[in-house]
């Protein structure tokens, strides 16, 4: 399963059988672009209430202003019902989410696939040892279901 | 001359080439790959040290250093010894730290009487040879490689004791453990404040910020408030740990400064990179502006550029070896007393 197919728009979670959106992390080269899909983005969550998945496959690492993103994301969705769902992409990306706690606030996934395949046994796996599996999730207290 | 020592400390430039040819920052490597050399304090001990104060039990007087490339001054070295007439050679590539007899190595090469003798672990080589004056003088001339000759000619020597290679970040942190519980003779260099706890010189630490053991704290380390070293962790000397975050399981090496309300878990922080031990990745903190290197302070410096060829000195002025400097590159090794 692609996530580039399916970004932006609203899916059906394979596991739950709920709605939830998919949103890409900005990843535009130019600053005007970047700043387009960055308001996008934050408009979004603003007011989806559907559980929304941020994929930033496309991206291969983070800098500052993507830190400070991720967290608007997560004080935007704050005291609401909508979840957020974070797809890594990469285990760069999972360890800038891990050190920066973000993925003790909110689920993280390796992958789309992961996503919408076992995201239960994935969350339960990562839990017991990362090192031994790098396929599952970084956050087990919070199982995603749309 | 009886029995020579030579000394490879491998890596250092080659990151540093890593890091020209990638402009995007390490961040895009998923290997797992050593961000540091061997030189870096493993709780506050230099492991060159260790390996000094072994070869020096041997009696023997000095040995020679060469850092880096290897193949050119170990090359250099070794046709050096060979005209000198040595009749053995001890050849150390500075990749573990292993508490070895090395007179029990030197007897076993003796008896079996074969030109190599290498040293060897449940895991493999641990980069100690011992070469007889033929193959000495055949890599010397032949200018062949760093390593000795022909795999055939090596005698294996078992080495039952304990060993970690220290230029994998997994075994290095298990070093670190080990260290701190007592299940190696490496100890760390401070002063013990309560059980399992050590701290070196100078040491600040918020009356707010939680140190549990077993933990080592490096000299002139601040640890500012609500932070949490431990358990498991060795922040080395020099280094700022920011309100709040957490050190667990993990190693910090010098001159390293830590953003606040991080979470480092299972991985080595060098400066703005951190090597995730679990995760196998390698994170570029500086970009994501979480952490980065400490310019060293004045009085490091000079003692950076201090004579490399002072004799062997103490505490953190062993790591004053330059081993990179522009005298070396005339002659790629060094001499030091020991």
């Amino acid at each position: 399963m692609k996530s580039a197919s399916m970004k932006g728009s609203i899916i059906r979670n394979g596991a739950t059988n709920g709605a939830a959106s998919i949103l890409p992390f900005p990843s535009a080269s130019s600053s005007g672009s970047c700043r387009a899909q960055r308001n996008d983005l934050l408009n979004a969550l603003r007011v989806s209430e559907s559980p929304v998945i941020v994929d930033l496959s496309d991206r291969r690492t983070l800098r500052v202003e993507d830190i400070d993103l991720l967290l608007e994301c997560l004080a935007l969705v704050a005291g609401r019902d909508t979840q957020v769902v974070f797809v890594a992409g990469s285990n760069t990306n999972r360890v800038l989410l891990e050190v920066t706690r973000i993925s003790s606030l909110a689920p993280v996934f390796n992958s789309m696939k992961e996503v919408f395949a076992h995201p239960q046994r994935a969350a339960e796996r990562d839990a017991e040892d990362p090192s031994k599996d790098h396929q599952g999730a970084s956050q087990s207290q919070t199982v995603w279901s749309a | 001359m009886e029995l020579g020592a030579f000394v490879m400390v491998p890596g250092g430039d080659d990151f540093t080439g890593l890091r020209e040819a990638q402009p995007h920052g390490l961040a895009a490597f998923e290997n797992p790959r050593a961000l540091y050399s061997s030189r870096m304090p493993i709780l506050g001990n230099d492991v060159l040290q260790s390996w000094m104060e072994r070869v020096r039990k041997l009696g023997v007087q000095s040995l020679w250093l060469a850092s880096g490339a290897g193949v050119e001054a170990a090359t250099s070295a070794l046709a050096h010894f060979a005209r000198q007439g040595i009749k053995r050679l001890l050849v150390i590539e500075l990749k573990s730290y292993a508490e070895m007899d090395l007179a029990d190595l030197l007897r076993f090469h003796c008896e079996r009487r074969n030109p190599v003798t290498e040293a060897h672990d449940a895991r493999g080589q641990l980069g100690v040879r011992l070469l007889d004056r033929p193959s000495v003088r055949a890599t010397g001339e032949e200018h062949d490689s760093s390593c000795p000759p022909t795999e055939s000619v090596r005698s294996p020597y078992q080495f039952s004791g304990y060993a970690k290679r220290i230029l994998s970040a997994g075994e290095r942190q298990e070093l670190v453990g080990d260290g701190l519980t007592g299940a190696c003779a490496m100890r760390p260099l401070g002063t013990q404040i309560r059980e399992q706890v050590w701290v070196g010189e100078g040491v600040k630490v918020a009356t707010s910020a939680r140190v549990i053991g077993p933990t080592y704290i490096g000299s002139h380390t601040i640890v500012r408030a609500g932070a949490t070293i431990g358990p498991f962790a060795s922040v080395e000397r020099d280094c700022v740990v920011d309100c709040g975050t957490t050190v667990e399981r993990s190693t910090v090496l010098p001159d390293t400064y830590l953003a606040p309300g991080l979470l480092i878990r299972n991985g080595l922080v060098d400066g703005g990179h951190l090597e995730h031990l679990g995760w196998r990745a390698v994170a570029d903190l500086e970009q994501a502006g979480l952490g980065g290197r400490i310019p060293r302070r004045a009085s490091r410096r000079e003692s950076f550029s201090s004579d490399t060829t002072d004799a062997c000195s103490q505490g953190d002025n062993a790591f004053a070896w330059n081993l990179g400097s522009s005298s070396a590159a005339a002659q790629p090794w060094l001499e030091v007393q020991l």
